[in-house]
């Protein structure tokens, strides 16, 4: 599957052949840590002075890498297809095997910046327990009641978040029984179907 | 035990068979513990035609103090020595304690449960579903092809008689730390049985022995 770059991508990329490629190296690496924690103009002023260019061209040079590296992380295209779609920029050898290169070894956490992307519901980090019996209470005494005492970790855009829950040993078992279940499923002969023909 | 003047006032009404005769006294105690543990009960549970000839109240008066009785002696867990003890200081005649025995050893069990229901506590988890899905593609990420859970635990608040949800996503591995985790605790749940088993006996033991005073019991 080759990825379509619209015409303005290509200007916009048309600055990385002008540079060598220590610089396109450069803004690689600048491209990645954007993505990974945001863009920062000052970047884009600092190389345009070194390089006696316009910021603007910096900027569009280092936003077309990234646009070009996460539309193929994205859509996971192969060294082959990543080549020949980058062959259309008429670039040199030597070009076209470093973008390679900076594809290939970003795209992994690439993807994983992106799945950050997906509708997000709250999602386990861990889970405390302890034991408890309850021996009197104001309205009752002399009890013995056992208790497990849940502290659930979640996850969700970044923030932790704790919740404290309470449970019986009866349902606490029946919780066990349900959600080893649930693991089992996973290697029944439907799923591992459906695994191995979805690709 | 501490009952204030009000309740051994009506108590002592109770016991005396100008005000309550016999058939006055049975209809009342039941009532009393009809009130308490019958959850559809309500005031209509005084209005029995033997009970009419009695001043309302009297009759309100008695049946809040017994009920008041009933509810600080299952709090303690009393026994039928105290109860009864407690009734003879009250001038009750033996027949009328022996029915107030018999009931309350009858209503015992419910008494504890109510008693042991009301209470603060955690939102308490009653239940668990779960969704496996297979993940194929976002706008964002194409590609996917891995297995996702969604795991959503159902919550009782007693406290505000609510029923919150809480839903959470997870991947294989981490349902396994997840499941790992609870088999861990029922296990040693399961361990520490037959300790609480062991109280519980000791407890009921206990119970045959003559007592001194509710108060110093643990």
């Amino acid at each position: 599957m080759l990825l379509d770059l619209s015409e303005e991508h290509k200007e916009h990329l048309a600055f990385l052949p002008q540079v060598d490629s220590a610089v396109v190296a450069e803004f690689g690496r600048i491209a990645v840590e954007f993505l990974r924690r945001g863009s920062n103009p000052k970047v884009y002023e600092g190389a345009a002075r070194k390089l006696s260019v316009s910021s603007d061209t910096v900027q569009h040079g280092v936003e077309g890498l990234i646009y070009l590296l996460t539309e193929s992380s994205k859509l996971m295209i192969s060294e082959l297809d990543f080549q020949d779609s980058v062959f259309v920029l008429g670039f040199s050898e030597e070009l076209n095997k470093l973008l390679l290169q900076l594809y290939l070894d970003n795209r992994k956490e690439i993807r994983t910046i992106l799945s950050e992307l997906a509708p997000d519901l709250p999602s386990y980090h861990n889970l405390e327990w302890r034991l408890d019996v309850q021996l009197a209470s104001r309205s009752l005494r002399q009890q013995i009641k056992p208790a497990v005492t849940i502290k659930l970790h979640l996850n969700q855009n970044g923030d932790h978040n704790t919740k404290v829950l309470q449970t019986d040993p009866a349902t606490l078992l029946h919780l066990v029984q349900q959600l080893e279940q649930a693991l089992e499923e996973m290697k029944t002969n439907h799923c591992r179907r459906v695994v191995r023909n979805i690709k | 035990m501490e009952l204030s003047e009000y309740v051994q006032k009506g108590f002592q009404m109770l016991a005396d068979p100008g005000s309550f005769d016999s058939n006055a006294f049975t209809l009342l105690l039941r009532a009393a513990f009809q009130s308490l543990l019958d959850a559809q009960a309500d005031e209509a549970v005084l209005d029995h035609p033997d009970l009419k000839h009695i001043d309302p109240v009297v009759l309100k008066h008695c049946h809040a103090a017994a009920a008041t009785y009933i509810l600080e002696a299952g709090k303690h867990r009393v026994d039928k020595s105290t109860l009864s003890s407690y009734l003879e200081d009250c001038k009750f005649d033996r027949e009328r304690i022996d029915l107030f025995c018999t009931e309350y050893q009858n209503n015992k069990n419910s008494l504890e449960i109510l008693l042991g229901s009301i209470s603060r506590s955690l939102p308490h988890i009653t239940d668990v579903s779960w969704r496996l899905e297979y993940q194929i593609k976002t706008n964002q990420l194409h590609k996917m092809y891995r297995p996702a859970y969604l795991v959503t635990l159902n919550v009782e608040n007693t406290d505000s008689g609510s029923y919150p949800e809480i839903s959470f996503s997870c991947n294989m591995e981490q349902l396994q730390d997840l499941v790992g985790k609870l088999k861990d605790a029922e296990e040693n749940q399961e361990r520490h049985r037959g300790l609480w088993e062991l109280a519980v006996l000791a407890r009921a033991r206990r119970r045959t022995l003559p007592f001194e005073s509710v108060t110093h019991r643990f």
